[in-house]
């Protein structure tokens, strides 16, 4: 072939040096052990980058021969602070989950160990937190996946992103949520603002000025991140613990279910300051798991201002539950399916994980039986069972299907929970301050390429606060500019 | 024509061998690139252009295509019949019905009827049915359509009025001289037609409170602006304007309209107030005081076609082989007309001949940005290209749509010419071999700052070598300078300009560009995930809510990347469509081979590309994965 003739020797060198280079991808790791709260949790990496977090990990220039499994010592690169002795696989490519270069690390399952070691993983050089669905779309992509199994992957990605969701609402709530969001609102203006003028201002009244709002907005940014950044992970730390919420009408007793898991041995109870005067919230464990009960206003179409807001704040506690208890007066439901599942529907909002209570059990006649069938029946009635907080009878079977709900809820130790996610968001942050410095340097020569690093950088912030895309940018240019022929 | 974004599409539509560019270039008065201070990335290349010219070149060229049969006439109806089993569609075209009742038989028909499906003219209060001043509506194709079941929609949009150039007092005005020299926007041009210093200035006005109180004064005489149709949010007409932003000056540019042209065309100065308060509007503005109106401006609202019946080689989904192209789709302009146009004539063809179709991919093209956001998305006012929506922006460059689109367009569609191919060939072996000679040569700091003491290196480190091709980046070096300091072998890729310019545009983006790679390969992966036509989103079994059901059916994605730009689409919805993804692993390994980064790779040039693009219905991997790993979410 003409072209290849063409090439000069060095050319054929930079050429390969470039083949390795465009070979390399990044690296993703996550942690994806399997259900229950065990004590072992596994961390998967793929991509080329799977080698090297093997061996800074263990500290060791040679590799397991692949697929055994062996024992070593893991530690921080960066600090060779020792984080745990634990089991690795190296799986090279092609023959692994996802085709590519894949290694496990087994660790101790708890929390502390889990964030350190993904800690470590996201401080070396491309590697980066996997993305929802990320490890399933590489598999895929690699003709690796097994698609039985992929309506079952979804599933479970779609509760982890579920989960990350509401982790991250709840992180959005705080200060620090405001913050994010007045970032990453600064940062689309400024973007917006400088596609303005890189698409309009040659012919419409976009100015001069707006460029130098856009560099004073630039620069204040970009300053502000980096003294958060020295900050340390300072943050706000949340609370670990799967959101529990009791609803349901006024009057069925939500709050004796409260006070019943409460009296519970099996439920360890510490009051927590700070519960609002209707949403009345304790930390507990059951059977094993941390929980976060609240206890919430009677919904119903409330007249009494005070009262609506109390029914309003009980609808902004399910909106964020991760586990919601759906009380309802057992004297009072429909003794069928359909109509259990309806009144349940109206309560809960759709696919959140939910147990159904139906107390007052005590004043239902003798025939039990059309109920209890309707509770045993499945979908489109949630796990469900029959209880009297009078007597107490039923309480086994509703600990039972909590610890069942927990268990799944906790599957995966670290999905959503506070470090993980606060170790993803200073990546990210990290990101954005580097490619806002970045503009600055780009500034002066190539507007295009200067735009280029705000991009990334609202990219970067957006994988906190949410998505923000390219309409968002011209609405913004639409509403500040009168631009057009 | 063209402009910023715009001219992106110019210039991609001639790398495909369209024939805007190159007609633009035989019919200018006023040439000028845009955001010249910006970056060659958004570049915006643009001319005035003499309509008569421009008419007469394009008729000739059209005229002397080898095996064309030109017919002129209004199309009322289309002959439908059967439809092919293996496509999706109730039907299939198999010819059009003439106005006076005669029919033409074809394997194919594209529409691209602007703005006359069911155009109607509004000036004040008055309006009639017209597609353009003096021209006749589309009312019996528009009935066609609708009666087929195509969602139709309305759109407006306007022109100013025209002036005659001799009754403009130009001395006060600002002047808008043309560029010199010249840019052509066609790859085969070497110039454009005219001597630089015979081209046409252009002068800039504004207008003031007296126009504005004049609009708002009247807006009950002002139909058009008072409606609700979907007007675009840019190029807003003066009233749009003056009502949403008072208080200001609004800018006006004279333009010519040719070269011995009288006319002169303000734009800006879109309205549709009535005639003599136009002329009123007119008057108030400096330099127009005496200006005579040789026309009014007018408004126009039309029918178009939600552009999400299209398939993405703008095939309509509803009847087989019927293709739509410009305003029809809801798009605005020139520009966007001219590549909605190149690529459904392409394809067209493509499918008469039983061959796959021609797609543009987003990482491609501006003209793939477009038509993906179109037929993904929809869009409820004009859809208008920016810079803004193309989100890899510095590798989809005016300077190298050739190297983008040039070689698909010979090999896979046959719609590129012997001559524009080989020149396209002969600059990509070129800027190979220039970047490899660029990159061989490095040298540390101080050794460079002797060679080119013009170039203020920013580096202090003396350990780390830079090649010349780094070095090219730096805004005051440029090819001359460095093979100045080193004529072995630079030299002769500085003698060639058009060669050195580019070659400094590459090292300047080489950065960005390499970054965006992953990125890029990424989306190209999820694009080459085709979900088949005819998937009924509401009877497949998967867990997915009705709320993504109802999006995924409405916005028919072709492909998984499609889905994931639907606002709503979770990524497990995502996974879960992943069983029913047609996989075309071959394309994905031939769009590998695409631009910047890898196109330099000895083993993967264009020419190398397998030459079947068929899509292969891949049965998912059978394959068992190691049963360890099965119940892995991520």
């Amino acid at each position: 072939m003409a072209l290849r003739g063409a090439l000069s020797a060095a050319g054929r060198r930079w050429a390969q040096q470039r083949l390795c280079c465009t070979a390399r991808g990044d690296t993703i790791f996550a942690v994806s052990s399997g259900h229950g709260r065990c004590g072992v949790a596994v961390i998967r990496t793929s991509g080329p980058g799977s080698r090297g977090a093997l061996r800074s990990l263990t500290g060791r220039p040679e590799l397991p021969p692949p697929r055994v499994l062996a024992l070593r010592r893991i530690r921080d690169p960066a600090t060779a602070e020792p984080l745990d002795r634990g089991l690795v696989v190296w799986f090279p490519g092609p023959q692994s989950f996802t085709g590519e270069d894949c290694a496990e690390l087994h660790v101790h399952g708890g929390p502390a160990v889990v964030s350190g070691v993904l800690r470590a993983l996201g401080r070396l050089p491309g590697l980066r937190p996997a993305e929802p669905g990320e490890f399933t779309r590489r598999a895929f992509h690699r003709g690796k996946l097994d698609l039985t199994a992929a309506e079952g992957l979804g599933d479970l990605i779609h509760a982890e992103t579920e989960a990350q969701r509401r982790q991250a609402l709840r992180q959005m709530e705080g200060e620090l949520g405001r913050l994010y969001q007045r970032w990453s609102e600064t940062l689309t203006q400024a973007l917006a603002h400088l596609e303005a003028y890189i698409d309009f201002s040659e012919d419409d009244n976009v100015e001069e000025e707006v460029l130098s709002q856009v560099d004073a907005a630039v620069r204040a940014l970009e300053q502000e991140l980096g003294a958060h950044l020295q900050d340390g992970r300072r943050g706000e730390l949340l609370r670990g613990g799967v959101r529990a919420v009791i609803a349901g009408p006024p009057n069925v007793g939500k709050s004796s279910l409260l006070n019943l898991l409460c009296r519970r041995p099996a439920a360890i109870v510490s009051p927590v300051a700070g519960t609002t005067r209707d949403v009345v919230e304790v930390s507990l464990n059951v059977t094993g798991y941390p929980v976060v009960l609240s206890d919430t206003a009677g919904l119903r179409d409330a007249t009494d201002p005070v009262e609506r807001e109390g029914v309003s704040r009980a609808r902004d506690r399910l909106q964020r539950a991760d586990l919601v208890l759906a009380v309802l007066d057992a004297t009072a439901v429909p003794a069928e399916p359909a109509g259990l599942g309806a009144a349940v529907g109206s309560l809960v909002p759709p696919a959140a994980p939910c147990i159904l209570v139906l107390n007052k059990a005590d004043l239902l006649g003798g025939d039990t039986g059309a109920l209890r069938a309707a509770c045993a029946r499945g979908p489109p009635v949630p796990p469900a069972t029959l209880l009297s907080c009078k007597t107490g009878d039923g309480i086994d079977r509703l600990l039972e299907l909590l610890g069942q709900q927990l268990a799944q809820l906790c599957g995966d130790p670290l999905a959503g929970s506070p470090s993980l996610t606060q170790s993803r968001h200073s990546q990210h942050l990290g990101d954005c301050a580097a490619a806002l410095a970045r503009y600055g340097r780009h500034r002066a020569r190539d507007l295009g390429l200067a735009a280029e690093q705000l991009r990334l950088a609202r990219r970067h912030l957006g994988r906190i606060t949410g998505h923000v895309g390219a309409e968002d940018v011209l609405d913004i240019i639409f509403r500040d500019f009168c631009v057009g022929k | 024509f063209g402009g910023i974004g715009k001219g992106h599409l110019v210039r991609e539509v001639d790398a495909l061998d369209g024939l805007c560019g190159r007609v633009c270039d035989l019919a200018g008065v006023h040439y000028k690139v845009l955001n010249r201070c910006k970056g060659p990335a958004v570049w915006g290349l643009r001319a005035q252009v003499d309509r008569g010219l421009y008419r007469d070149n394009m008729r000739k060229e059209i005229l002397n295509t080898p095996l064309l049969t030109v017919h002129e006439a209004s199309v009322e109806d289309l002959l439908l019949t059967e439809p092919e089993p293996d496509h999706p569609g109730k039907c299939r075209v198999r010819g059009v019905v003439l106005g006076d009742g005669s029919t033409v038989h074809t394997g194919s028909v594209i529409l691209t009827t602007g703005t006359f499906l069911r155009g109607m003219i509004h000036v004040g209060l008055e309006k009639h049915p017209a597609g353009r001043l003096g021209d006749q509506p589309s009312i019996g194709l528009a009935q066609t359509l609708e009666r087929l079941g195509f969602a139709v929609g309305r759109l407006k949009t306007g022109t100013p009025p025209r002036l005659a150039k001799d009754t403009i007092d130009f001395s006060g005005l600002e002047e808008r001289t043309a560029d010199n020299p010249p840019v052509p926007f066609s790859f085969l041009s070497k110039a454009v037609w005219i001597k630089p210093e015979d081209q046409l200035s252009c002068y800039l006005t504004y207008t003031n409170p007296k126009a504005q109180q004049i609009v708002q004064d009247n807006l009950h005489l002002n139909n058009h602006v008072r409606e609700t149709t979907k007007g675009p949010r840019y190029c807003p007409s003066l009233e749009a304007k003056v009502l949403r932003f008072p208080n200001r000056e609004h800018q006006v540019w004279l333009e010519p309209e040719g070269l011995e042209s009288n006319v002169i065309y303000p734009q800006g100065l879109s309205m549709t107030l009535p005639p003599e308060l136009q002329e009123q509007v007119i008057k108030s503005i400096r330099g127009l005081e005496k200006a005579k109106m040789l026309q009014p401006g007018y408004g126009v609202q039309y029918d178009y076609l939600d552009p999400r019946q299209l398939t993405a080689s703008l095939e309509s989904r509803l009847v087989q082989r019927l293709f739509f192209a410009g305003q029809i789709n809801g798009t605005t302009g020139y520009e966007e007309a001219a590549a909605q146009g190149v690529i459904a004539g392409i394809n067209a063809c493509l499918r008469v001949r039983g061959k796959p179709p021609f797609i543009v991919s987003r990482t491609e093209g501006y003209i793939g940005v477009l038509i993906d956001d179109l037929t993904t998305l929809g869009t409820n006012e004009p859809y208008r290209m920016f810079t803004s929506r193309v989100e890899f922006r510095m590798s989809l460059r005016p300077d190298n749509a050739d190297a983008r689109l040039t070689h698909r367009g010979f090999e896979e569609a046959g719609c590129v010419s012997q001559q524009r191919y080989e020149q396209a060939v002969k600059m990509k072996a070129a800027l190979e071999d220039g970047i490899a000679a660029l990159k061989s040569l490095q040298f540390s700091v101080s050794k460079w700052s002797q060679l080119i003491p013009e170039v203020r290196l920013s580096s202090k480190s003396t350990l780390v070598l830079h090649s010349a091709f780094d070095i090219l980046q730096y805004p005051e070096a440029n090819m001359e300078i460095l093979a100045r300091a080193i004529p072995e072998p630079l030299r002769k890729f500085a003698k060639w300009r058009e060669l050195s310019e580019r070659l400094k545009i590459e090292a300047a983006y080489e950065w960005c560009v390499v970054n965006q790679q992953e990125e890029i390969e990424e989306v190209r992966q999820d694009e080459a995930l085709q979900l088949p036509e005819d998937l009924d989103y509401f009877a497949i079994d998967a867990s997915l809510s009705t709320e993504v059901r109802e999006k995924l059916s409405s916005n028919r994605p072709q492909t998984i990347g499609a889905v994931s730009r639907i606002p709503g689409i979770t990524p497990a919805a995502i996974v879960n469509l992943l069983r029913f993804v047609k996989n075309k692993h071959r394309k994905a390994e031939k769009l590998k081979a695409f631009p910047q980064t890898d196109k330099y790779l000895p083993g993967k040039m264009y020419s190398e590309k397998a030459a079947s693009q068929t899509q292969i219905s891949a049965e998912l991997s059978e394959e068992e994965p190691e049963s360890t790993f099965v119940k892995t979410p991520v």
